[in-house]
């Protein structure tokens, strides 16, 4: 057991000391890009934003209908009057950000340099709130995603824009740790996000069908209809790894933040659509 | 009056026995629980725990409680197998990931 342990502490150290031997961010985006540009020809690229729609007729037609009285609309709403308040001190969540609505939702997920850690949209809103004297919210809080679909409205048809400043040794580290994450298999059914969403996209699933992890950032939070309320990325994540029977990390680890870091530099040059509609 | 209390002496010793060997039962399900438990924290600490474990383990400990000794060594020895082949996944992924990286 503890010689397992330290084999294991081992392997970890040395796979961690090795970024130097590994393709870069943008050699990787080209490669993810064109993997499911060759499976689906007759797919543009904008189309990769929607999801299984951009591959799945039958359930494009539905979702078109779904579109003309959106689920979500109502969160955006909602969004909007939360990014208005005025907190007690008389400030609010603009006061918080350099930039206007409807270029805050592309600053995210970001590294930032100083704090060592990749911040992503609700942490950031999380972090105005408590400057301001707020309670934060819970990552799964209502309040919270109503606001993130909001700004993801607003900055409808800017696209998708992570950087990883060749510079920032700990950038290229959170992202290396996302890939990583994203690509091993776990739980009890021993599946990797890339074994449903790369190898067997298009497949079947019960009554789905897997989408490409190309565009998997770009229009959440989604209003799920199986759910019958909104959603955010990282809670996605927490019901994939959930269906592989592993056991899920809290919302907004450091392992969901730099999973999102990676599956989101995946879909730079897309456009954010968000929020989405989906079963 | 004597049978009486070899008798009872008798009920004495089969409970002193009996006490003894629950002890030990005891004392190896704690060794073997505080094992899977070390398992499960090794897989933890590696990202790689299964969904089910920590509740296996949990439910062990309340059946051992309950003193239904069989049923709790047999959700022990489950949730041992689950956290260490969850290390043993962690182990192989350490670099088997990288051949699934699309290049
Ligand atoms: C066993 C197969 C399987 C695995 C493994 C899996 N998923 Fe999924 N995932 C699904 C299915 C099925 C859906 C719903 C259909 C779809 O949109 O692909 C889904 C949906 C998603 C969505 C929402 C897509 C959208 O357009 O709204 C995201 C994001 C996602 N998965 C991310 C992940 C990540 C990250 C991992 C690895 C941690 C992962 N998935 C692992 C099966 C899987």
């Amino acid at each position: 057991m503890n010689k397992t342990a330290v084999m294991l502490t081992s392997i970890l150290a040395t796979s961690l000391a090795q970024p130097a031997a590994i393709a870069g961010p943008e050699e990787d985006r080209a490669a993810f890009v064109r993997y499911f540009q060759s499976r689906f020809p007759d797919v543009e690229f904008d189309e990769f934003a929607n999801g299984i729609y951009a591959i799945d007729a039958d359930s494009r037609r539905q979702w078109l209908e779904i579109e003309e009285f959106p689920p979500y609309e109502f969160a955006i709403e909602q969004g909007e009057s939360e990014w208005q308040q005025t907190f007690a001190n008389g400030r609010t969540f603009a006061d918080c950000f350099a930039q206007p609505s409807d270029s805050i939702r592309a600053m995210y997920p970001r590294y930032e340099e100083a704090r060592g850690e990749v911040v992503t949209l609700e942490i950031a809103l999380n972090d105005c709130r408590a400057a301001n004297d707020e309670e934060p919210y819970a990552y799964d809080a209502e309040e919270l995603i109503d606001l993130t679909a909001f700004l993801a409205f607003e900055a409808r048809g800017k696209a998708v824009a992570v950087r990883i400043p060749a510079d920032q040794p700990g950038a290229i580290a959170a992202y290396e740790d996302g890939k990583r994450f994203y690509y091993s298999k776990r739980g009890q059914l021993n599946f990797a996000c890339s074994d449903c969403h790369i190898t067997s996209v298009g497949q079947r699933v019960r009554a789905d069908r897997l989408g490409p992890s190309l565009g998997h950032t770009t229009h959440f939070p989604v209003y799920r209809s199986k759910l019958g309320g909104m959603i955010g990325l990282q809670q996605r994540f927490l019901g994939c790894i959930r269906d592989v029977r592993a056991k899920p990390f809290e919302l907004q680890s450091t392992e969901y933040r730099n999973l999102e870091f990676f599956l989101a530099y995946m879909s730079n040059g897309l456009m954010i659509n968000g929020p989405g509609a989906r079963k | 009056m004597a049978p009486a209390r070899a008798s009872s002496r008798n009920n004495s010793l089969l409970l002193l026995l009996s006490t003894l060997a629950m002890a030990a039962c005891t004392t190896q399900f704690e060794r073997e629980y505080a094992e899977a438990e070390r398992w499960r924290a090794a897989a933890a600490a590696a990202g790689h725990e299964w969904i089910e474990t920590s509740r296996l383990l949990e439910q062990a400990e309340a059946t051992a409680d309950a003193g239904n000794m069989d049923v709790a060594f047999e959700l022990l020895g489950k949730a041992r197998f689950q956290a260490e082949a969850a290390v043993r996944q962690a182990e192989r992924e350490a670099e088997a990931w990288r051949v699934r990286v699309i290049k």
